[in-house]
């Protein structure tokens, strides 16, 4: 019996508040790096943690699976949350983190306030630096909270997100390049082509198998030369003298 | 007797007129070839790289197809006005040769234009921009050939930035997702050619980067070469195809 009793004082024991509101990738302005191979954008975390005005806000990473065995008093900055660990033996890493004063609420018009998870590529590999926001190392899916913290206690949390997707990329063998057909004036173009094409061949061979034959009609319309070309041969013809 | 040499001179007057449109046509069309050679948008790397550049062969060959048109119809004119068989029958069988020839040149520069698809340029893009050990020179020519294109026509990839995310690329290889998710000439640039807000553009927020496929650039171009060959030849040819028959029939109704 003192089991569920112990249980239910559990969580107000625990100290945590959850403020209602959810980590969500940026939707105003909507940029096109939203989720790309490494990285994604979220929202700021503006006008959620109004109350603790002295509490440093951290964004936990965590893969989707990971979410329920996350202990919020981990700190920051420890080997079970470094980043270099992520995601084997670290299921979650903090990161980002950031004072309320980074945070004006409200948000003022005109501004992008955006996070973007996995900016920092120097200090990917760096021990030292184990609360880095280096690339994530896989498609995911992710799911993220922000979490504030009051010198190392966990004063309050977020929800976590839905789970986050990043891109994955196709290898470019996968473009087919095989032509889509042909256009219409490709097939036009040769088709007329080559219909005049024969007919000229066609003609040509009829006209010299008729060579010399005047039975094409037409052709006692200038069977003589001109008047003015015989006088220039006047030597060779004879006959045909015009009149003057 | 009259009639007929009016009939005569007619078939003449038109077979000369005839004859002198297609030696003018012939200029046109040399003039016209030599200016897609010359390569005026910059596009011939793309095109070589994709081993398919018989657009170029195309307009190369109506280069020599235009002079030979011209050469020709001088012959044509001089033989129609002088009645000569001899003259006329070389004229008609040479210019059946240049016929079969610009037929080809048609038909190869309407082909070649259907096979420049955008996957085309795509995968040759993503195969070769910024290689990082070019085997040969046309992969750097390809790379130059890129850069300028997205510099000038402030545009990004084929089908826009994402094709460098939806695909890997030899860029990739040798640039790390997170700092650049598109190569840097994709941001807007300020004077001195450096983005404006490096930031602005690996985010992909509008108006600092270039969210435009330069494939309307490319085919843009590459459309006009095509076409311009392709069916100016085929008007020449057309006319050409009238002009022989009446020469032919010109050249069967001589006497000798």
């Amino acid at each position: 019996t003192m089991l569920p009793l112990l249980l239910l004082l559990l969580p107000a024991a625990h100290g945590i508040a959850r403020v209602p509101d959810t980590p969500k990738l940026t939707e105003d302005p909507r940029v096109e790096g939203l989720t790309t191979g490494t990285t994604f954008v979220l929202e700021q975390p503006r006008c959620f943690f109004q109350d603790y005005g002295d509490a440093v806000i951290w964004l936990v990473v965590a893969l989707d699976e990971a979410t329920s065995t996350f202990n919020d008093s981990a700190g920051p900055g420890t080997p079970e949350t470094a980043f270099q660990g992520f995601p084997s033996p670290v299921r979650a890493y903090m990161t980002l983190n950031a004072t309320l004063g980074s945070y004006p609420c409200p948000k003022p018009d005109g501004e992008i306030t955006v996070l973007r998870v996995g900016s920092e590529t120097s200090c990917a590999r760096d021990a030292t630096r184990p609360t880095c926001n280096g690339p994530l190392p896989g498609p995911g899916p992710y799911r993220v909270k922000f979490l504030a913290l009051q010198g190392s206690e966990p004063v309050a949390d977020t929800d976590w997100s839905s789970p986050i997707m990043l891109r994955t990329a196709k290898s470019p063998d996968s473009i087919s390049t095989t032509g889509s057909g042909h256009s219409a004036g490709m097939i036009a173009i040769t088709t007329i082509l080559s219909i005049l094409f024969a007919i000229l061949l066609a003609a040509l061979v009829a006209m010299l198998v008729f060579w010399g034959s005047d039975s094409c009609g037409g052709s006692s319309t200038f069977s003589k030369p001109e008047a003015v070309t015989v006088r220039r041969y006047n030597t060779h013809h004879v006959y045909d003298q015009p009149a003057a | 007797m009259a009639k007929s040499d009016d009939c005569v001179h007619i078939l003449q007057g038109l077979l000369v007129f005839g004859n002198v449109v297609i030696g003018i046509c012939g200029i046109a069309l040399t003039a016209e070839c030599i200016y897609f050679v010359s390569n005026p948008d910059g596009l011939h790397p793309l095109l070589k790289a994709t081993e398919n550049s018989d657009i170029y062969a195309a307009a190369w060959i109506g280069i020599f197809v235009g002079l030979a048109l011209f050469a020709l119809s001088i012959l044509g004119i001089i033989g129609v006005i002088k009645a000569s068989r001899t003259l006329l029958l070389v004229y008609i069988i040479l210019m059946l040769i240049t016929f079969a020839f610009e037929m080809a040149s048609c038909i190869t520069a309407a082909t070649n234009r259907d096979s420049l698809t955008p996957e085309l340029f795509l995968k040759q893009m993503l195969e070769r921009y910024q290689k990082s050990d070019p085997a040969n020179n046309s992969d750097n020519e390809v790379t130059k050939t890129w850069d300028e294109l997205m510099l000038q026509n402030h545009c990004c990839g084929v089908l826009g930035p994402s094709d460098w995310q939806d695909y890997t690329s030899a860029f990739r290889n040798t640039h790390s997702d997170a700092d650049y998710p598109w190569p840097r000439t994709c941001c807007v640039l300020d004077a001195q050619g450096l983005p404006v807000s490096l930031d602005g553009c690996k985010l992909g927020v509008p108006g600092y980067y270039n969210s435009n496929g330069c494939y309307d650039a490319i085919s843009g171009p590459v459309n006009t070469h095509a076409w311009g060959v392709a069916w100016f030849g085929f008007a020449i040819l057309c006319w050409t195809f009238c002009v022989l028959l009446g020469t032919m029939f010109y050249w069967s109704g001589i006497d000798y």
